[in-house]
């Protein structure tokens, strides 16, 4: 069904380090990723017909920080624009949907986050269900402790596979050492969640006559879907992800050989159900950058993903590739990108 | 990032949330006020928590109570060694997905087990209600079945629960941003510093460390000192209304004061000894500074613009005449 869809391409991307604590606003990093897409491209800001924005006003406890977010993408002339409250993941697929209605022939896709200011267990325990769970404060790093147990349980993983996706992460890190250490959520280990930390990616979208126009080697986005499971645990089959493996499907995955894959794993486990549900054998690069374990940008982790891929295949070092974001506990809901180079 | 003479600042966002619970979910609540759990049967599953819907088909489902539990078996845990502030124990425990005595699939809660070595899967726990309940998933949590004792008889007849109450509270902690450490560090010593764009020349108070029209970063070389004293841009009447958090009863005039020598107006300023009917656009005024020693920058955050009345005593009519108000139109804000 991808192929029914206007083609779209990234002609630009853009990608601040993780910062442990980034010393400045958030608007900040959005103007860092912002100026470098516009050299890049050569564009003017105003010839950008769409912006969006993915963020999250909680996770730095600024209120309407989004709308100061504008400022980074320059707060003249008026901005055409549109904001998630999700990861940049989401925006991205916003833009791309609206560049199929026609119209449009450029889109700014931005995801930032500045997570060093507050307790990322307590802000994410907002994201689950408000009578049944929140009270309870039920944060990411348990609720993936409780995926991580299932997924032993089942005989699906073991904890040594936990720590070799943590330790292709962490340069010089052994699995053998890893397992030495504490644990901290069991049976995850500090090692295995990703420290959340702060940044922005964003990339420039182009269509038609435009992708031509542009300077540089444009990367087709060739099928891009997302889907979701419940917000109830006890409903989900916690050792495998259906809506990845649907996604997978909605994007065209299989239809043609996979060279690299970049999956949003914020905690290692999560590397074991993706393999599986994306149908990634052990001959696909999974996280060549080193994945989030590694720099964890929170709102920008699975734009970033993209950003990777795409870097990739413009470079020449892969011709098709899968970028991969989620949102909420236990990879609740799942986001898949194609990306394939020039034919 | 050191910042001699300024801790890093501390926010603490707070909202009171009130939902109403709808039919079902006000059952199950209602049935843990009473001291029992209740699940919902769908087609041939009982659900715990009770659902709205049917969870294979999405189709509405109404409630069908079933009493379950009060044991239940571990169907999945982790140990939270570091327990958050919001969890329901201070001390570490377990969150687990336990299936109770009745239903089909698991239902996420707490369990206080004393070490990870009394967690298993498979493992039998009994539920242990609090004394004191209101209605909600936190009047209860679960232990090893062995710690358990034979829940109390449920207490029947009481109102039926149809809203939840729960105050939100995040803490943040963060150094303050670089420009804002230098503005504040200014207003302690009583200077108000702003940024100049190098490239429009514009100078914004307090600065952003960016010039958000021209999209381009500003640092400590791009800091100039501007007046304390300027001309009334904007203002307006705040009579105060009732909210969470409010300390204001009398009514008082917000300002935005356009300051000599800079382009954009501070804004968020208290005005409490300049009457209404005197108060006006065009208006100059000038700062009378608290004494050193007495200035507060801590309502000052990365965030907010407002917090001048920790710094400055009073605003004054400088008697100058007013102001070309035609001029201001650009400062409305």
């Amino acid at each position: 069904m991808s192929h029914d869809f206007r083609p779209v391409a990234v002609v630009a991307t853009a990608l601040t380090p993780a910062y442990a604590s980034f010393a400045g606003p958030e608007a900040a990093l959005v103007m860092t990723c912002v100026n470098e897409l516009l050299e890049t491209t050569g564009l003017r800001r105003e010839e950008v017909e769409f912006t969006i924005a993915g963020s999250c006003d909680y996770l730095g406890g600024t209120p309407f920080s989004f709308v100061m977010n504008l400022e980074g993408v320059g707060a003249w002339p008026p901005v055409y624009e549109s904001h998630v409250e999700m990861d940049g993941a989401w925006a991205l697929f916003e833009a791309w949907l609206r560049l199929q209605c026609g119209d449009v022939d450029t889109a700014l896709v931005v995801g930032s986050g500045r997570a060093s200011a507050g307790r990322q267990r307590e802000v994410f325990a907002l994201q689950t269900d408000p009578y049944t769970m929140t009270p309870l404060g039920t944060d990411p790093v348990s609720l993936a402790g409780i995926q991580a147990r299932a997924l032993l349980d089942s005989g699906r993983a073991t904890e040594a596979d936990f720590a070799a996706a943590a330790a292709r992460a962490l340069p010089g890190a052994s699995v053998e050492e890893l397992l030495k250490a504490d644990y901290w959520c069991d049976p995850l280990r500090a090692h295995d969640v990703a420290a959340p930390a702060d940044g922005a990616a964003a990339l420039i979208l182009a269509a038609g006559d435009r992708v031509r126009e542009l300077p540089g080697t444009p990367v087709w986005i060739t099928g891009m879907d997302h889907r979701i499971e419940s917000h109830h645990l006890g409903l989900r089959d916690l050792t495998s992800s259906p809506s990845a493996a649907r996604a997978a499907r909605g994007a065209g995955v299989h239809e043609g050989p996979v060279d690299v894959a970049e999956l949003m794993v914020v905690h290692s486990p999560e590397e074991v159900v993706l393999r599986a549900a994306l149908g990634l054998d052990e001959a696909v690069p999974v996280n060549p950058s080193g994945g989030p374990l590694a720099g964890n940008p929170v709102m920008a982790t699975g734009l970033a993903r993209v950003v990777e891929v795409a870097r990739r295949i413009a470079a020449g070092d892969a011709r098709r590739g899968l970028a991969h974001a989620s949102s909420g506990p236990c990879l609740q809901q799942n986001l898949v990108a194609v990306l394939e180079g020039e034919h | 990032m050191p910042q001699p003479g300024l801790p890093p600042m501390r926010t603490v966002l707070e909202y009171p949330y009130t939902r109403t619970t709808g039919p079902v979910i006000g059952a199950f609540l209602t049935g843990i006020r009473d001291g029992r759990l209740l699940g919902g049967r769908i087609g041939a599953q009982v659900r715990c928590p009770p659902l709205e819907y049917d969870p294979g088909t999405g189709a509405p489902a109404d409630l069908d109570p079933v009493e379950v539990g009060p044991c239940g078996t571990v169907s999945s845990w982790t140990w939270v060694r570091e327990p958050t502030a919001s969890h329901p124990f201070r001390h570490p425990f377990a969150f687990a997905l336990i299936v109770p005595d009745g239903a089909s699939t698991g239902f996420l809660h707490a369990v206080d087990a004393g070490g990870p070595e009394r967690m298993s899967t498979g493992m039998r726990v009994t539920i242990r209600f609090k004394e004191q309940r209101a209605g909600a998933v936190t009047d209860f949590w679960f232990v090893p079945e062995e710690d358990g004792a034979e829940p109390a008889p449920p207490v029947e007849g009481g109102e039926p629960v149809t809203l939840t109450e729960q105050p939100l509270s995040l803490t943040y902690t963060e150094p303050y941003h670089p420009h804002r450490v230098r503005f504040l560090t200014g207003l302690l010593e009583g200077v108000v510093t702003g940024q100049r764009s190098p490239v429009t020349g514009k100078v914004y108070v307090p600065g952003r460390g960016y010039d958000h029209l021209e999209r381009t970063l500003m640092t400590e070389e791009h800091d100039v000192v501007v007046a304390d004293r300027g001309t009334v841009s904007s203002f307006t009447e705040i009579t105060p209304v009732r909210y969470h958090g409010q300390k204001e009863t009398e009514p008082y005039i917000r300002a935005s004061i356009l300051l000599d020598g800079s382009d954009s107006p501070i804004t968020g300023v208290d005005i409490r000894t300049i009457p209404l009917a005197e108060f006006r656009v065009g208006l100059r005024l000038r700062a009378v500074w608290k004494p050193e020693g007495e200035r507060d920058i801590s309502a000052f955050d990365n965030r907010s613009t407002g917090g001048w009345e920790g710094v400055i005593d009073r605003w004054e009519p400088t008697g100058e005449p007013d102001a070309d108000t035609r001029a201001l139109e650009e400062h409305a804000f």
